[in-house]
This record gives C-alpha cells, structure tokens and sequence, in this order.
C-alpha cells in the first residue's frame, strides 16, 4: 500500500456552467471549499443548490452540457484534477477517489453478480492479484456487517437497499481509495437502516484513515456524522464550519431558515417556521447580487447590486452582507 | 362585457400547440427538410393528375429515352414521361398507405386501450384475437384474395393491409396503458370519479399520442412498401397506376437489371420511395417534442 | 368518521415453479380516523402502512375485516356504490411529479372534477372556474400564475399543492398523506405541513399521515392519534405526543432512537435501542414478529404473540418499558 493516507483536497474559484438554449449558465459560481485531511465534510443544499456538481467535480467528471469552466480542484498526491484527462482520470476515479452513487439508483448492474462487477473493476483497474481483491471485499463487507460470500454471490435485486448501499461503499473502497464521496447515501432508506448505514459510514471512514465527503438534502444526515459543514445555496457555498458550530449558532440567513424549517421531536412545535419563497433554479439564479436575497429577512440596499464574498469569521467561512454587522432588528419576528 | 369575460382567459393549448409544432420543427433542418419533403409528396398525390391529365401523351419515336431536358427520368417501353407516371402513381400509393396507416391505428391503439385498460376477461379475449392477427400469413393471404379481388382502389387496398397489420400496435399500445394507468394521475382521476371516458380520451390518450402518431406514420412507410412490393411481384393486375406496377415493367419487360435503357424507369420510382421514407422519417424524429409540452415550450 | 376492524391483507406472490410466497401486508388492523383528527401511521417500508392508505382511499381491495365509513360497512356495497363513498377520501400521492399530468395544463386538471361537481349539484360553468381559483388560493398559490401553465413550470412544492386543491375539488372527509413531503426540498416541506395543518383546521378536515418521519407526524398534530405499524401489526397506538414522549414498545424506540440528532442544538437520548438484526420478511411468522430483532426478547416472546392492550396508549409487548430514546435540547 502505497498512499495509505487521508488526503486533503482544496477546491478554489471553481465554476461550472451548462450549456442551455438562452446560454451558459453557471451551476457553480467561483465555489471554494477545503477539505482537512481524515475529516468527514457534509455538503448540504436544496436541488439545484450545485452540491452533487459540486461532488462530481471532485472526480472531474460533470457530464455534458455541463463542463468546468474556471478554478481548480487540488487532491493530495493526485494534483488539479480539472486538468486530469484520458487514463490518468479513470485511473484516479476509484484508485484514489472512491465515489459512492445514491441509494435509490440504481448503480449496480442487474444481469451481473456483485463479484463478477468487482472482478470488472479490478480488471479495468489493471489489479494484479484479483484473489486478493475478493478476499479483501469479502473483508470488507464482513466488516460491514454482511455476509461477503453470499453477498458477493448476489444479483442487485436479491440485495435490501441498505445491503446495495454497502456494496456500494465496499466497490468505492475496495481499490484502496482514501477520499471517498457519497451522494446521498441514505436517501430512500428507511429510518433505521439509514441509522445503520450512517453509522458505518463514520467507523470505516475512521478506521480506514479516509478523507470523506457526504452530499446530502438532510441536515439530520449531515449532522449525525460530519465534522464539518458547507451550506450550499444557488451555486455558492454561503455557509462551512465546523458542524456543531454552523448548527447550534447558524450565521447566514439561509442556514438559520433551513434549521428552524426543520420539525422536530422535542421542543414546541410552533418554533418551526417555513422559508418563505422558493430555491432557484440554473434559470433563475440572479445575475448579480445575492442569490439569497428574494427569500432573506436581512436584505439590504447592497445585497441587489454586490454578490457577498466569503468572509471568515474564526473556523468559519460566511458569505453574507448583514453577517458582521449590527442586526436590524426591525425584521420580522419569526426570522429572528 | 360581463364580469366573467373580465376573467383571464384559461389556456387555449390548441393556439399554443401549433405554434409549438412550428417551434419543434425549426429546431432542426432536417425536420423541416422532412416536412418539405412529405408536403411536396402530398402536392404531387392531391394536383398530379391535374398537371399531367391521362392519357398521358406517348412518344413513339423515343421508347426507352434517356434522360433529358424533356424527360428528365426518360420514358417508359411506351415512349410515356417516367417523371410524369411518377407523379400521377403518387395519389394510389399516398392514399392507400394513409388509408392502412388509419385503419391500423385506429384498430390497433382501440383494442390496445380496451384491454390494457380493463384488464381481466376483456384482456384476454381481445390479446388472444390479437395473437391470432398476428399469426395470420399476410402474403398468401393476399395472393389468394388477389385473385377475386382487383384492388382498383387505393382504399380496398389500404383496408385490406390495415386489417392485416394492426396487431403489433395493439400489443404496444397495451403496454403502455398497463404502465400508465399505474400512474399517480390516472389513479387520482379515477379516485375523484371522472368518468372512463374522460380518463381514456382525456388523460391516457394524450399521454401516448406521440408514440400513436409514431407508428402511425411508420404505418404509412410500411403500407407503402407492402403494395409497392405486391405490384412489384405482379401478384395484383395492373389495373392502376403504380410506382410498384413501372418497376415491375421495368425488371420483367424493359431488362432494368442487363441493359442500361430501362435504368432510368427502373430508379425514378424506387428514388420517389425512397425520397418519401426519408421525409416521414425525418418528420417522426420530431412526434416526441412535439407532443410532450415540456419539450415543446422550450 | 371512518373506522376499521380486522383489516387483513396477503398478497399472493405467484412466482416461479416452487410455488410463490404469500407476504401478510395487514394482520388485522383496527384504526379509527375522527372527523377533523390527524392519524399518522409510521414504520418501515414494506410495513403496511402503504397498503393500509390506499384501502383507506379505495384504490385496493382487503381480504377480511371491515371498514365503515359515516356508519356505512362498506363490505355489503356493490362496487360503485362503494365508490362513491370512497370518495370522500381522496390520496395524496408521494411524487407530485407523477401525480399531475404532464400533457394538461392545471387549468385542465382542476377544470375536469369541478364540472363534474358542477353538473352534480347544479351549478354554472362559472362557479367551476371560480371554485378553481378559490381552491388554489386557499393552498397558497397564485391562480393567475398556475393556472394556464403545465406541471413541469412549477416547482415541486408547488405541484404537491395543486395535487391537494385537485383532492379539494370533492370536498372530501379524509385527505391521505402517503409521504407527502419527500421528495419536495427541506425549505419548501414545512410549507406542505403547514397547508395540511391549516386545512384540518380550516375545512376540518381529517388528515391520515403515512411516513416514516416521526418529526413530521408531531408538527401534522400533536393532537393526532399514532400507530406504529410493524409488519402488518399496529405495535404501539396512542396519542402522538404521549407515544414519541414516552414510547414503550421496542420497536416504537428503535425507530424513535434511529432519527438522526442535530448536533449542537440537541443531545442523543440517553437509552437509544438499536435492533440487534436487520429487518427480514423472511424471519418466521411464531411468536412476537419484533422479536428476532428485539434487545430485550424473552423465551416467550419466540413462542406466543402479544396482542395490542390498552385503551388510549396501546401497545402489543410483554415487555413494555418507557425509555428516554429521543434527542433532547442541548440548552436543557
């Protein structure tokens, strides 16, 4: 084993645009994010926020009409992917980025068994020792809580969602890759087989000394395992911290919205209050100013014109005007 | 004005729709090269026999012409204009083809809608009476129907194709009601208790129109070569004017095949086959946005 | 008021040549659904809950036990009679995307139930037209903006809410919520919530709730009645807020336990129950059916089932025993 490490990756300036009939617009408008090394990073946002372009970037792999089209994407011991192409690229994709595709797709091959797909990878990987290749799966899926053989032995639909969700975390890692991203893993799964899965997820990923990334629509998820979070917003990282931070003391309007739009099983239930408006869409993203500001209870003269840089504040980065300045307390209670 | 003219006029889609269809078609050449293509067809089948009235003038002294400025495609063992015979043979195929494509779709999206629809016993019976169309040999079948039969008319042809070819539509239109009627609108609309026919007309046969009119006009190129090929054969007199009826001549009596003379009568039919095909199917590629108002509205 | 006694449902899986497997959807449930009350069913996926909706909702038949609906058992009813009453307990569905078709402008789908309304108790077009403007106000949209446009130019969040001004055009008794809000983004879901709230209160209407976010069913209503269903078995039924505060069947706190906590605003229970297996339809149907995934089973919950006791917070275990599995304030 060669590059046993966790490696860190640094996204900066990144842009990525899609090619429509009315012309480029961006998915992802100059996004910059770091990942530590050996830390779980949740990327959390609404559909179309950019989270899983944000993700496939990480692999270089935003699919046409889609494409990168600025910035760059720094992974240890790999160097700017965006500049990856050909053998290189696929050989990093599962080498050293190992990508787990959401739960409810349906990313296995019906007609193949799981081994049969392993021994694909290995071969496509030009793997040496294949023996030692299942060997290692069964290892892994053991470790997971499954039965490797049987498993292994399994057409996809013999195998529960959580099961497929597994397999799908042992075909990410199988190939020793030590920056892992999941896309939301635990969408469509019930309550506790997503319980399972998540803890899993922090297990493998801590004793494996795994850089990870999880792209989700649910806080909840977010914030059972992650480290540290990214708010994701129209495109733009608006909010990252450290997790319990940017829950228990949110400072962008968006994030403090989401949080109290979620219900909860304790506590009064009139607390939680609906954001107004809507998410926007690649279409209707603003051109200028603040993407936030139609649905902001902060909203200033400044926020139509000036789009807010990213600012930190300690360990955490916020992109905000009214962050930092003396709230306006004419705003509407409920916001507050 | 009355208070309820005051009110915004609902969605008029049939406006829209057209429009739409224009909007679909210029998004890409080809299409339009398509509709050209099918509406000069379509010219030719409706004004042909007005541009050349039969009998169509003879040339004795020019059998087997080559091509020329005259006769462009030449002229045929009689010393007739191939171009014009081309022309006027447009309106017996255009006809007969529409005629199976309505018939077959007609037969094949009703039986289909009926059984898929309503499952159970009507399934059955009505697949079963598909199974056995299907099975049908529609060749000899019409060998021997030819012999009591003349086929004068474009239509007695396109009846009989039609009848013999609906069951593949009626098998996909089934299946595609069995998915759809499993759909979260079709449920809903039963659940408010609109009426069937409301459901069939209004909700599930909109929603596989563009597949209908697929095969509809795939219907037509099929028709088109089943007669074309029936004349071609000789197996139908030669009562009419026929694209298949010239090529027959020109194989069988001109020697298309060994002598380069019948060469021009023997490719200008099969170059208006071809030419007509092209158009339809370069128009089908358009049916699913023109259908769909998602694609559509872009 | 609709209510059920000893629904029961098997589905006959025909398979291959060895002969199929029937799967017990429903081993007789009883539920009662007030006017104006919230029933929220939860439990896994495969658990009956699904199926439990849509015989509420008339789009599937049972095999025995009997539902009464305004006093009228519906088992003695011809088919359309049935219907009809059935009627007065519209579905919405999970995926608004499915749920309106996507070749009819909203126009067209509010349009056709209300004439058909209309027709019925003798009304003009013009009450259609303005009862469709009536109706998508009251769920908080915009009927000069909705109306001429086809589904896919309306977001998800708004979808759903034309989904549930078109069950509105029956003016029905019940309004079936099967996952309502799961495929709609966070910040728009408690706005679907709301609407659902707001019109028990408004229209009084009943709303049955199926889904497994527990979190959801308490905003629905604390006032609402929960059954925890488990494959096919109601385990725990009580008062929403008495059965999330104080659970007492396993099961109940394993679901309960499994809802992720939102570090840095609150603290995991103290007594989380984890399931000692995952769930497999294929365990053997003796005894307690929780029972081979249950922490705390005995001998006898492997050989004798319990049955569901207690009046207003039932529950079906031998060994029932409030634990303090949910998050609480971190502040606290």
């Amino acid at each position: 084993m060669t590059e046993s490490f966790a490696p860190g990756v640094r996204v900066q300036d990144l842009t990525v645009v899609y090619r429509t009939p009315v012309g480029e617009l961006p998915a992802l408008a100059g996004v910059g994010l770091t990942l530590a090394p050996g830390t779980i990073t949740g990327i959390v946002g609404e559909s179309g926020s950019g989270k899983s372009t944000l993700a496939l970037s990480l692999l270089n792999a935003v699919q046409p009409p889609g494409r990168i089209s600025g910035g760059s994407v720094e992974i240890d011991g790999l160097g700017d992917v965006v500049r990856l192409t050909g053998d290189d690229l696929r050989r990093a994709r599962g080498r050293q980025v190992g990508y787990v595709f959401q739960a409810a797709q349906n990313s296995l091959n019906p007609l193949k068994t799981v081994g049969k797909q392993l021994l694909d990878l290995g071969r496509s990987h030009d793997v040496a020792d294949l023996p030692a290749l299942l060997r290692e799966a069964r290892a892994l899926l053991g470790r997971m809580g499954l039965d490797g053989g049987r498993v292994l032995d399994s057409y996809q639909h013999e195998l529960s969602g959580g099961m497929r969700q597994r397999v799908g975390i042992m075909l990410a890692l199988v190939l020793n890759a030590h920056l892992v991203v999941l896309d939301e893993p635990t969408t469509a799964l019930d309550m506790i087989t997503q319980a399972t899965i998540l803890r899993i997820v922090k297990e493998v990923h801590r004793e494996r000394g795994l850089t990870t990334l999880i792209v989700t629509h649910d806080i909840g998820v977010a914030a059972e395992v992650t480290d540290s979070l990214a708010v994701m917003y129209g495109g733009r990282v608006v909010e990252h911290g450290p997790t319990m931070d940017v829950l228990g003391s949110p400072r962008h309007p968006y994030t403090r919205g989401l949080i109290r739009a979620i219900p909860r099983l304790s506590g009064d239930i009139g607390e939680a209050t609906a954001l107004p408006g809507r998410p926007p869409t690649l279409g209707t993203i603003p051109a200028e100013g603040c993407v936030f500001r139609e649905r902001c209870p902060l909203r200033m003269a400044v926020c139509d014109t000036v789009d807010p840089a990213p600012a930190a504040y300690g360990e955490r980065t916020v992109a905000c005007h009214a962050v930092g300045r003396p709230v306006n307390l004419a705003v509407r209670k409920e916001y507050v | 004005m009355t208070v309820t003219q005051l009110l915004p006029a609902p969605a008029t889609p049939r406006r829209n729709f057209w429009r739409g269809v224009l909007r679909v078609m210029r998004r890409k050449p080809s299409r339009m090269a398509g509709v050209a293509i099918v509406a000069l067809f379509a010219f030719m089948g409706l004004f042909g026999p007005l541009l050349y009235p039969s009998p169509l003038p003879r040339d004795d002294n020019a059998l087997y012409a080559a091509p020329s400025w005259a006769h462009p495609f030449g002229t045929d063992f009689e010393g007739t204009d191939v171009l014009a015979l081309v022309v006027t043979g447009t309106r017996y195929v255009l006809l007969a083809g529409l005629a199976t494509a309505v018939i077959t779709v007609a037969l094949g999206t009703g039986i289909g809608l009926l059984a898929g629809f309503h499952r159970g016993r009507w399934d059955t019976v009505l697949m079963r009476l598909t199974d056995l169309q299907l099975t049908i040999p529609g060749l000899p079948l019409l060998l021997v129907l030819s012999t009591v039969w003349k086929f004068t008319s474009p239509l007695e042809m396109g009846v009989v194709l039609g009848v013999l070819g609906w069951g593949g539509i009626a098998r996909a239109v089934r299946s595609q009601t069995l998915s759809l009627r499993e759909r979260g609108f079709i449920e809903a609309a039963r659940g408010l208790g609109l009426s069937t026919r409301h459901i069939v007309g209004r909700e599930l046969l909109p929603s596989m129109a563009p597949y209908i009119a697929m095969n509809m006009l795939i219907a037509v190129t099929g028709a088109i070569y089943a007669q074309v090929g029936l004349f071609f054969l000789g197996v139908l007199p030669f009562d009419a004017n026929n694209w298949g009826v010239m090529l027959n001549l020109a194989v069988f009596g001109g020697g298309a095949l060994t002598s380069a003379a019948a060469l021009p009568y023997l490719l200008a039919p099969l170059l208006a086959i071809l030419l007509l095909t092209l158009g339809i199917v370069l128009v089908v590629d358009a049916m699913d946005e023109i259908f769909n108002p998602r694609l559509r509205e872009e | 008021m609709i209510t059920g006694t000893g629904v029961t449902k098997t589905y006959r899986q025909r398979g291959n040549l060895l002969g199929g497997r029937d799967v017990q959807a429903l081993r007789g449930v009883d539920f009662a659904i007030e006017k104006g009350g919230a029933v929220t069913f939860i439990g896994e996926s495969g658990c009956g809950k699904t199926t439990l909706g849509r015989i509420v909702a008339g789009l599937e038949t049972y095999d025995s036990g009997e539902i009464v609906i305004d006093g009228t058992p519906m088992s003695g009813l011809r088919h359309r009679q049935r219907q009809a009453h059935f009627r007065r307990v519209q579905l919405i569905h999970q995926d608004p995307y499915s749920a309106l078709n996507p070749t009819r402008t909203i126009h067209q789908t509010l349009h056709a139930p209300l004439a058909l309304r209309a027709r019925q108790k003798g009304r003009s077009k013009a009450w259609a037209e303005e009862r469709a403007r009536e109706l998508l106000t009251l769920v908080g949209i915009d009927p000069g903006y909705v109306l001429p446009r086809y589904p896919h130019q309306l977001s998800g969040g708004m979808r759903q809410r034309v989904v549930i001004a078109r069950a509105l055009t029956v003016d029905p008794e019940v309004l079936v919520a099967d996952e309502s809000v799961s495929m709609i983004d966070v910040s728009l879901r408690l706005g679907i919530l709301a609407l659902l709230k707001d019109l028990r209160e408004r229209l009084n209407v009943s709303v049955l709730f199926i889904t497994h976010d527990i979190a959801t069913a308490r905003y629905i209503g604390d006032d609402g009645e929960l059954y925890v269903i488990y494959r096919g078995q109601v385990v725990e039924r009580g008062p929403t807020e008495a059965v999330i505060s104080e659970p007492v069947h396993p099961y109940t706190q394993a679901l309960l336990s499994a809802i992720p906590v939102l570090r840095g605003v609150e603290r995991p229970g103290a007594e989380r129950v984890v399931p000692t297996e995952a769930l497999d339809e294929r365990h053997a149907d003796t005894g307690c059916l929780f029972a081979r995934r249950c922490p705390f089973r005995t001998e006898r919950c492997e050989s004798e089932r319990p049955s569901l006791e207690g009046t207003v917070h039932g529950h079906a275990c031998y060994h029932p025993q409030p634990r303090a599995v949910i998050p609480v304030e971190a502040s606290a």
